[in-house]
């Protein structure tokens, strides 16, 4: 049967989680975290001793590259056992480790989703800074280890914007703010195409937050296992912070009421599995802030997030930057925050007021600027908009025909996966 | 990480959440498709949630193969026999699919690990229903028998439009696999993995597994197939299935390894496909640094890393704090 | 059959000892251009005679050279259809990453599985005789890399097909 008529399977690699389903669901089949457990205790043996006897070869070669483990089971692995070790295949957005990567893919595939890969489509993604050379590398293993007949990468942003294609109307062209565990891009896209020249990066993410909230606690004075603390702030990052209007009032409101606002985790020692209790307090809000006020957490960066987002779509050009402050799309996990849309939207408002403002008196009030409307929009799929978006694209009938096929490989190489076409009629 | 599991992760993730919210209204309605195309749909309505509609699709039967009403025949029973009165066959099924079990989710027992196991049981649905005809013919096998108004040998479908053969005897059942690949390099590491199969069975310590044979041509058990259905690129596996190898508990597992056999071989050549690309990595890194020792003046371009000091973060909790008593 | 080996890959080096002595030459037609002269072949007195270093039918090296540019293509043993397979595979691979290699061609010349092209900026850049020993160690890694591959390949035959047979 041709695999066009089966749905194609999407996969959305991100730095902290990857998602992982088939095209034409709501959901994600599966949301694990982008890790691999290897033994490395046995590559290096197999380095050394690759034309000794067959025993050690046994051991060398069975355990060397079937022994790992991903996503969940690696984390718990890791705890429990010393001989593994852990790799996270992607950092900051860009796969960094490729034998890990391909282990990763050979468990969404055979593993997870429990298909056979010849039979799908692929859809992957990549963020709009990927090099070619890696889009390459990705098109290598999908074609040559995994033979899939078709293979999509697409561009993250572009599938958040998509994401919002069914909901509401059918909009291509807006800014999304993309904060994922690794990387936070700002990406104006204008019907369907991203404009390079005005993508914006910071270097802070969701892990910086992470580590944010674990100095936080460290310095309080909690007591947490070391082992344990970062995977503790992970989940009380998870779990209990939100945004809010003002870190001043917050600080009060926290002091007054202590009790209505400290919370409280607890753990279980990984070693020795006894159980532990420490308490949240001001880094239920400060986490979150540092995407507001940077300064509190890095000197090297202290540009605020919707600073850049400005500085982003007034770097676009001038035809398009009414309809991008209309649209801006937030996608990653680490946008889950609660009121972080609207604290976005206020603080990039003041900035767009000021400027409509301070052009109006230069002009003496002989003209006056048309409002700018600044639309900042959530949607409660934001955790995993990309998949969502890769799922609703994967489905249409013109994916198929965009996406390059074994045969193209076989014909012209990797180089075809240099170049993705955007789908026609997509908006 | 080795051999395939006989459960559906997702279907087994899917029933778990059922389970633990109950009580709570989620819609659901989820398909997907498993490998040797079985697809699976998963359904649960507002109204009902406690009923979940399962149905599964199965690879298209080839003209040799026996399907009673669209399943294999035995699988009704099967069903039955596995899950009792928490399923019920809905006749007809879904639209596009060959089976509909509505499952009652309330009707599940109360001890936590009987019930678990059930959940993989259900999870299992494709063992159950795919396995049914194999498990039958494997079953009289254990009891030295054969079953009655059965042929000579018998085909069974694994992939879409692709069977394998089974010459039933009262002491042995040979097991006969026509192994086809699309992709030519496939063909032939799965060519030389197979040959590995009778190889390994030699060596001591698996002298109880089935014995083994690899050949190019169809074995001799096979006269009288058309050679349609024996066109296969990378040979044939014959397994001799012997009682021992049938014996109580041993049932379900050896089902369950025939009948994804295939799959179980693809499996495998993909993931060598990928150990030798992690093995070219490394041979690519060492030639780089042989070419590279070729430059003159190795200057060691050290890009530096991007350094974020941590000694700041506690300045900027302080300047926080500051704000606060301001 | 080592010592063979040993031969061909001494025969190899000496002939490149000979022949890498290239000079900068710009390109007679076109102003301001410089091309690797063994690519172009505009003029025949700036082309020198070939060498064809056979250690056998299957295996062998071409060394073309030029005034400016030096050509060396191989053709490695295939003995079957698996060799032929994983030396297709890993000669793909290392063509992909040609750009890191620098000396590399993208392309093999018609006839060889892979072909290195070495112009006198090559030369002037690294050190000549360094450059001849990564060839030939690239040439004999190459050997090395696919009987370990073809090893390895049945090593997890044998692993797969025990996994299995186990369970019953």
């Amino acid at each position: 049967m041709d695999p066009t008529f089966r749905p194609a399977v999407v996969i959305d690699n991100g730095t902290g989680y990857t998602k992982m389903g088939f095209a034409g669901n709501v959901e994600p089949c599966f949301i694990q975290p982008t890790v691999v457990a290897v033994n490395e205790s046995f590559l290096n043996q197999s380095r050394t001793s690759s034309k000794s006897n067959w025993s050690a070869q046994y051991s060398a070669g069975v355990m060397a590259d079937l022994d790992f483990f991903s996503g969940d089971e690696a984390l718990t692995k890791s705890r429990s056992s010393n001989a593994y070790n852990l790799t996270y295949p992607i950092r900051n957005g860009q796969v960094y480790n490729w034998d890990a990567m391909e282990r990763y893919w050979q468990q969404c595939i055979f593993n997870y989703l429990r298909c056979d890969p010849e039979d799908h489509y692929f859809l992957l993604t990549e963020s709009p800074l990927t090099a070619p050379e890696n889009r390459e590398y990705t098109g290598e293993i999908m074609f040559e280890t995994f033979n899939v007949p078709g293979l999509y990468i697409a561009v993250n942003s572009v599938l958040a914007l998509a994401a919002g294609y069914t909901t509401s109307k059918c909009e291509m062209t807006g800014v999304v703010v993309d904060v994922g565990d690794g990387a936070t891009h700002i990406v104006p896209v204008a019907d369907g195409y991203v404009i390079g020249s005005s993508i914006k990066s910071i270097p802070i993410a969701g892990k910086d937050v992470t580590l944010f909230i674990q100095q936080l606690m460290r310095e309080r004075g909690e007591k947490i296992p070391p082992e344990d603390s970062f995977e503790a702030a992970r989940k009380v990052k998870e779990m209990y912070c939100y945004t809010c209007s003002d870190v001043v009032k917050e600080f009060n409101k926290h002091d007054k009421e202590p009790g209505k606002y400290i919370k409280h985790w607890r753990g279980i020692r990984p070693k020795t599995g006894a159980p532990y209790s420490c308490d949240i307090g001001y880094e239920r809000f400060l986490g979150p802030e540092v995407f507001f006020s940077p300064e509190i957490y890095s000197s090297d960066f202290t540009t605020p997030l919707p600073v850049v987002i400005d500085k982003c779509i007034q770097s676009a050009p001038i035809d398009t930057r009414r309809a991008l402050y209309k649209n801006i799309v937030l996608s990653g996990g680490s946008t889950m925050f609660k009121d972080f849309h609207r604290r976005l939207q206020r603080d990039l408002k003041k900035i767009v007021d000021a400027r409509v403002l301070a052009s109006d008196t230069r002009l003496g009030g002989e003209v006056k600027a048309h409002p700018v409307e600044v639309n900042v929009v959530s949607h409660p799929i934001q955790r995993f908009a990309v998949w969502f978006g890769g799922s609703v694209l994967a489905s249409t009938p013109e994916f198929f025909a965009a996406c390059h096929t074994k045969a193209e490989y076989e014909e012209y190489g990797a180089s075809i996966c240099r170049t993705n076409p955007v789908f026609k009629g997509m908006y | 990480m080795i051999l395939l599991q006989s459960h559906s992760r997702f279907l087994l993730q899917t029933l778990l959440n059922r389970i633990q919210n109950l009580e709570k209204c989620i819609e659901l309605d989820h398909h997907w498709v498993e490998f040797d195309d079985v697809r699976y749909h998963v359904q649960v309505s507002m109204k009902n949630p406690h009923i979940l509609l399962l149905s599964l699709s199965l690879p298209t039967p080839p003209l040799e193969t026996v399907f009673v009403g669209g399943l294999p025949f035995g699988a009704i029973e099967a069903i039955k026999a596995a899950y009792g009165v928490i399923v019920q066959i809905l006749d007809p099924p879904r639209d596009g699919f060959n089976l509909t079990l509505k499952l009652n989710l309330s009707k599940l027992p109360q001890d936590e690990d009987q019930r678990h196991t059930l959940l993989v049981k259900i999870a299992s649905v494709r063992e159950v229903v795919l396995g049914a005809p194999l498990r039958v013919i494997l079953k009289h096998l254990a009891s030295r028998t054969v079953a009655p108004d059965i042929d000579q040998f018998v085909a069974l479908v694994h992939r879409p439009n692709e069977s394998f053969f089974l010459v039933p005897q009262a002491e042995k059942v040979t097991v006969v696999f026509p192994m086809r690949f699309k992709d030519s390099i496939d063909t032939v590491l799965a060519t030389s993995f197979l040959q590995e199969f009778m190889e390994s069975r030699r060596t001591a310590g698996l002298s109880n597994a089935p014995p083994c044979l690899w050949s190019k041509t169809p074995p001799l058990e096979l006269k009288g197939v058309t050679d349609d259905e024996l066109s296969a690129n990378a040979g044939f596996v014959t397994f001799v299935i012997l009682p021992r190898h049938v014996e109580g508990r041993k049932l379900d597992r050896t089902v369950w390894n025939l009948s994804t056999f295939h799959a179980y071989v693809n499996y495998h050549v993909k993931c060598s496909e990928g150990f030798m690309h992690s093995r070219m990595r490394r041979r690519v890194e060492s030639l780089i640094q042989a070419l590279n020792c070729a430059k003159p003046d190795q200057e060691k371009t050290k890009k530096t890393p991007q350094t974020r000091s941590f000694k700041r973060l506690k300045q900027g909790f302080l300047r926080a704090g500051n704000r606060m008593l301001e | 059959m080592a010592s063979t080996l040993r031969l061909y890959l001494t025969c190899i080096r000496n002939t490149l000892e000979a022949a890498m002595c290239l000079q900068n030459f710009p390109c007679q037609e076109v102003e301001r251009h410089n091309k690797p002269e063994v690519e172009l072949k505009t003029s025949p007195e700036l082309l020198l005679n070939p060498v064809l270093i056979c250690r056998n039918e299957a295996e062998k090296c071409l060394i073309e050279t030029s005034i400016n540019s030096l050509r060396i293509s191989l053709k490695v043993k295939q003995a079957d259809e698996l060799e032929n397979i994983l030396a297709k595979k890993f000669l793909r691979f290392l063509s992909m990453r040609a750009e890191a290699f620098q000396v590399l061609r993208r392309k093999p010349v018609q006839g060889y599985d892979i072909s290195f092209l070495i112009t006198n900026y090559h030369c002037e850049e690294l050190q000549k005789q360094k450059l001849i020993d990564f060839i030939v160690q690239f040439m004999e890694d190459i050997d090395k890399e696919i009987s370990e591959l073809k090893m390895s390949v049945s090593t997890r035959g044998r692993l797969v097909a025990t996994e299995f047979l186990k369970q019953f």
